[in-house]
């Protein structure tokens, strides 16, 4: 198999890949599921590609991944109840938190339901401006500052209530 | 949102968490936080979240050897696709054995497996193998009356697709249920048998990316033995205070049963 020169669209999209993985792992509640999304999306891609206007190819490829996520989360709730079980191992041994912190930061993500998952990913992780995120996703701006303003509280209202118990000795 | 700054508006406080403020309006809304504790903190719990989240996925960003492929999709897209080619040439495999005359073809004439990186894997079994074998009561979390919740639920924590547990039923062990356990700080799973003497053995799977190619080795601390190998990124091991010679058997079995 020969790399793709980096010229070409297969080859601006290999360079893209480790960026889509970590925003397909992002939406999803598994490893499997995030490389599964990132397949399905570079599949879609590549079949699709003379719709690609010739500029942001990234911000292309991440909308495109974002309707593909919902549709197939639309088309498989039950994948809904998966939750707890899927809580996988993590491909990050440098950024070690608190092993169960990052448990249940994960299972309050799993909380939001898609359109607000998709927001708040965009924004915080991809670090795209309200604005974009607006235009990518095709909605409104206020509807992206009320998904995300919700996606916020929800993720607080999660963490505090399966709050940590502190152990105190007693004077 | 207060009368001495009616301007902050939660947008502004959602932009202001973000680094989305335009420096001018950035000390405008400092001067509201300070004045407004309960939002100042609520801002504060936004950034923790931020900073929780990207650290949550940061490790994502990376290539994997199957990059390529996935762009160029003439070539089997999937590693998951590539495992089942794997597996169905390892049945073709096992077949061949079986109609040499030989049911269970010696291990050495299997496909070669992968060398063995977790030296960690056999004294794992072993404590796991010294606590949970002696409960009389908890022995596991799941008892074998549901198999089938056990296979999804481990096959599941583990990524194993279609995970099945081993039946050791020609070797005489029953199934007597499964757990969810650490092994190499990630989830693991352990089967627990039993004979009809209720001599009991576990049989341990774990995930380890850093996993190489080993063939079987045998392990030994005082009475209890263990017979482990790894397959892929997938470390098992089989220990029991049998003989072994049967914990071979039940090594060998399992293999045959696991998926590649």
């Amino acid at each position: 198999m020969k790399t793709p020169p980096p010229d070409t669209f297969e080859g601006q999209i290999l360079a893209l890949l480790p960026s889509l993985r970590r925003y397909s792992r992002s939406l999803t509640r598994s490893d499997i599921e995030g490389e599964d999304l990132l397949q399905d999306c570079v599949e879609k891609v590549l079949a699709r590609r003379g719709q690609w206007r010739g500029i942001n190819l990234r911000g292309w490829v991440l909308t495109t991944m974002t309707n593909l996520y919902r549709n197939t989360r639309r088309a498989n709730p039950r994948d809904r109840l998966v939750e707890l079980d899927a809580a996988e191992e993590m491909a990050d041994p440098e950024g070690q938190a608190d092993p169960l912190e990052r448990l249940r930061l994960e299972q309050a993500l799993d909380s939001l339901s898609e359109e607000y998952r998709a927001v708040l990913m965009l924004v915080v992780i991809e670090g795209y401006s309200y604005n974009e995120v607006a235009t990518m996703l095709d909605i409104p701006i206020g509807t992206v500052m009320s998904r995300l303003s919700r996606a916020r509280q929800r993720m607080s209202e999660h963490m505090k209530a399966d709050n940590v118990i502190t152990l105190r000795r007693p004077k | 949102m207060n009368e001495t700054n009616p301007a902050v508006t939660e947008a502004d406080l959602h932009a202001y968490a973000d680094g989305q403020l335009p420096e001018a309006a950035r000390a405008r809304v400092e001067a509201y936080l300070a004045e407004n504790p309960d939002e100042a903190a609520m801002v504060a719990g936004w950034r923790t979240q931020n900073a929780g989240i990207k650290n949550l996925f940061a490790g994502y960003e990376k290539s994997r050897d199957t990059d390529l492929q996935l762009v160029t999709p003439a070539e089997p897209a999937s590693p998951w696709k590539m495992r089942s080619a794997l597996a169905a040439a390892a049945v073709a495999l096992f077949a061949l054995g079986a109609v040499s005359d030989r049911f269970i073809p010696p291990l050495f004439e299997r496909p070669p497996l992968q060398l063995a990186q977790s030296e960690t894997l056999p004294k794992q079994a072993e404590t796991a193998f010294l606590v949970y074998a002696s409960e009389v009561r908890h022995p596991v979390e799941v008892f074998a009356n549901e198999e089938a919740h056990l296979a999804t639920w481990l096959g599941k924590r583990l990524a194993i697709p279609d995970l099945k547990v081993p039946d050791l039923k020609s070797l005489g062990f029953h199934l007597v249920g499964g757990r969810l356990l650490p092994v190499d700080n990630r989830p693991g799973a352990m089967f627990m048998y039993e004979d009809q003497g209720g001599e009991r053995l576990t049989v341990i799977v774990g995930r380890n990316k850093e996993n190489r190619t080993t063939s079987f080795r045998f392990a030994s601390a005082k009475d209890v033995e263990t017979f482990y190998w790894i397959d892929g990124e997938l470390g098992y091991a089989v220990t029991g205070e049998i003989s072994r010679d049967m914990l071979r058997k039940v090594a060998e079995e399992c293999y045959r049963q696991f998926p590649s």
